[in-house]
């Protein structure tokens, strides 16, 4: 009978998962290897015998000496994803609520989108498009967005990086921003969309967005910026006048540490650009060209008592001037 | 209605034809890329022609190709987050040797395979049967990684081992 035989392997397989535990970690015991051939010797017990050394050959092509760290890695990112999406599966009900279940697909899906979408800039590269309505968008380095226009919606997608957007007017269709953390509605607009590590940062230059995060909503008005993260929409703060210089290929610094500074910079420049700690928090004021880095380096030499030492072509660090 | 078997090409045919052009819109608005919903698309397709299953009514080969889908696309995300993990950590161990094209397709089957089998196990359980299997620590050693007895790892260990057995006994492979 199917389920006799189907129990009957269940329990061969149980005992056999418990000897290869026992084995695996046991001395030279006799009397224990004498035991577990005579276990072998009963039906069934080789073939269930054979399906966990099965099981244990598979582990074979990560065990090298050099692979071991690399295949942990693997293995990890793949426990992360898939119990986000366990935690993805388990809260779709209040999801749907918000329209935005993919968007809800945590950081996999959109590094991967970011690998794939309809425009990304590489390091040091701003593009300028113009929409089919009229609509102009810049991409600063290192972004990544879907442009999704239907009848009824203007929708564009940011993966990464940093965006700022002219709206074009149009009654019939919405402009919308989807991002991991927000949907942005523009109201007859010009703004600045940024993405970090957690969550975005907006900065209206013209009219005003309306913010939808985690539930509730807020309209940011020109001259404002906030930010939103996972834990919702931020306090509406005064927004930096100059948050488009980077169109124009300016970086305006004021009030900026010479840290914030470098990391702006190496998003226009190739290779490792750093900082010595015992000068990081300098403060750091003036104009620099985002489309001459080194020349950027350059002024800050003149300027500050630092010095721009290059060990190796990719390797580029600012040190106190000694 | 009596079920369609679809075991002839001419059936799957006529499923392609009722069913093709949804299911690569729905994958493309799932995936935000043309060629991959295609490509999955298509591996849908194939996947039904190499193993038939009844289908009653078009809304039941809807939900049920949605399903398969869904399935393929966490499959593919899950594939790419391993890869460029591994690639991160490999590329962090300049002693490593580049592996080669097949070496690498080789590991990166097997970590899916792999993670596929323990990602329902509790997360210690999965600890102590990677370190063992991966790293061939011993189970005191293990037992100190994870703050528990030497005898818990050694359940862990046979729970783990059983679990895999029985979801690859269960794949039919």
């Amino acid at each position: 009978m199917p389920s006799t035989s189907a129990a009957a392997d269940h329990a061969a397989l149980e005992q056999a998962a418990w000897w290869y535990a026992t084995l695996l970690d046991a001395g030279d015991d006799a009397d224990q290897q004498a035991r577990w051939q005579q276990w072998l010797q009963e039906p069934g017990h080789a073939r269930a015998w054979a399906q966990v050394e099965a099981v244990s050959r598979q582990f074979e092509p990560l065990r090298g000496e050099h692979q071991r760290k690399a295949a942990d890695a693997g293995l990890k990112a793949a426990r992360r994803v898939s119990s986000s999406r366990r935690r993805v599966l388990s809260g779709l009900a209040s999801l749907a609520t918000l329209g935005v279940i993919g968007w809800q697909y945590p950081r996999v899906r959109h590094e991967w989108l970011a690998r794939t979408a309809d425009y990304r800039t590489g390091t040091g590269e701003i593009h300028a498009t113009g929409l089919a309505d009229g609509s102009r968008i810049w991409l600063a380095p290192g972004s990544a967005l879907d442009v999704d226009y239907s009848a009824a919606l203007r929708r564009l997608r940011l993966h990464e990086g940093e965006i700022h957007v002219q709206t074009a007017a149009d009654a019939q269709r919405d402009f919308v921003i989807d991002t991991a953390v927000a949907r942005l509605r523009a109201l007859g607009t010009r703004f600045n969309v940024r993405l970090h590590e957690r969550g975005l940062q907006l900065a209206v230059l013209e009219g005003a967005v309306e913010v939808s995060a985690a539930g509730s909503v807020s309209v940011v008005e020109a001259g404002q910026r906030l930010r939103v993260d996972a834990a919702g929409i931020g306090p509406t703060q005064l927004a930096d006048p100059d948050a488009d210089a980077w169109i124009r290929g300016i970086l305006m610094a004021d009030q900026m540490s010479l840290a914030e500074l470098v990391a702006e910079l190496s998003r226009y420049r190739p290779g490792h650009l750093g900082v010595a700690p015992e000068i990081a928090d300098l403060p750091v004021a003036g104009v620099f060209p985002l489309r001459d880095p080194d020349a950027a380096l350059a002024m800050l030499e003149r300027s500050l008592p630092v010095r721009v030492r290059r060990p190796l072509p990719w390797w580029t660090t600012l040190e106190a001037l000694h | 209605m009596a079920a369609i078997e679809f075991t002839a090409h001419r059936q799957i045919e006529t499923l392609y034809a009722a069913h093709h052009g949804w299911l690569s819109g729905w994958l493309r608005r799932r995936l935000g890329n043309t060629a991959d919903a295609a490509d999955l698309a298509q591996d849908a397709f194939v996947r039904l022609l190499t193993r038939p299953v009844p289908l009653a009514s078009a809304p039941q080969a809807r939900q049920y190709l949605r399903t398969m889908a869904n399935g393929m696309c966490i499959d593919l995300w899950r594939r790419r987050e391993v890869e460029q993990a591994w690639l991160d950590a490999l590329a962090a161990h300049p002693e490593a040797v580049e592996p080669s094209a097949e070496d690498r397709a080789i590991v990166i089957e097997t970590l899916c395979r792999v993670s596929a089998m323990l990602e329902r196990l509790p997360e210690k359980v999965a600890s102590a049967f990677v370190l063992s299997q991966l790293h061939g620590l011993r189970y005191r050693e293990i037992a100190e990684r994870l703050q528990v007895s030497e005898r818990m790892v050694k359940k862990y260990m046979a729970r783990a081992m059983l679990h895999c057995v029985l979801l690859e006994a269960g794949s039919g492979s």
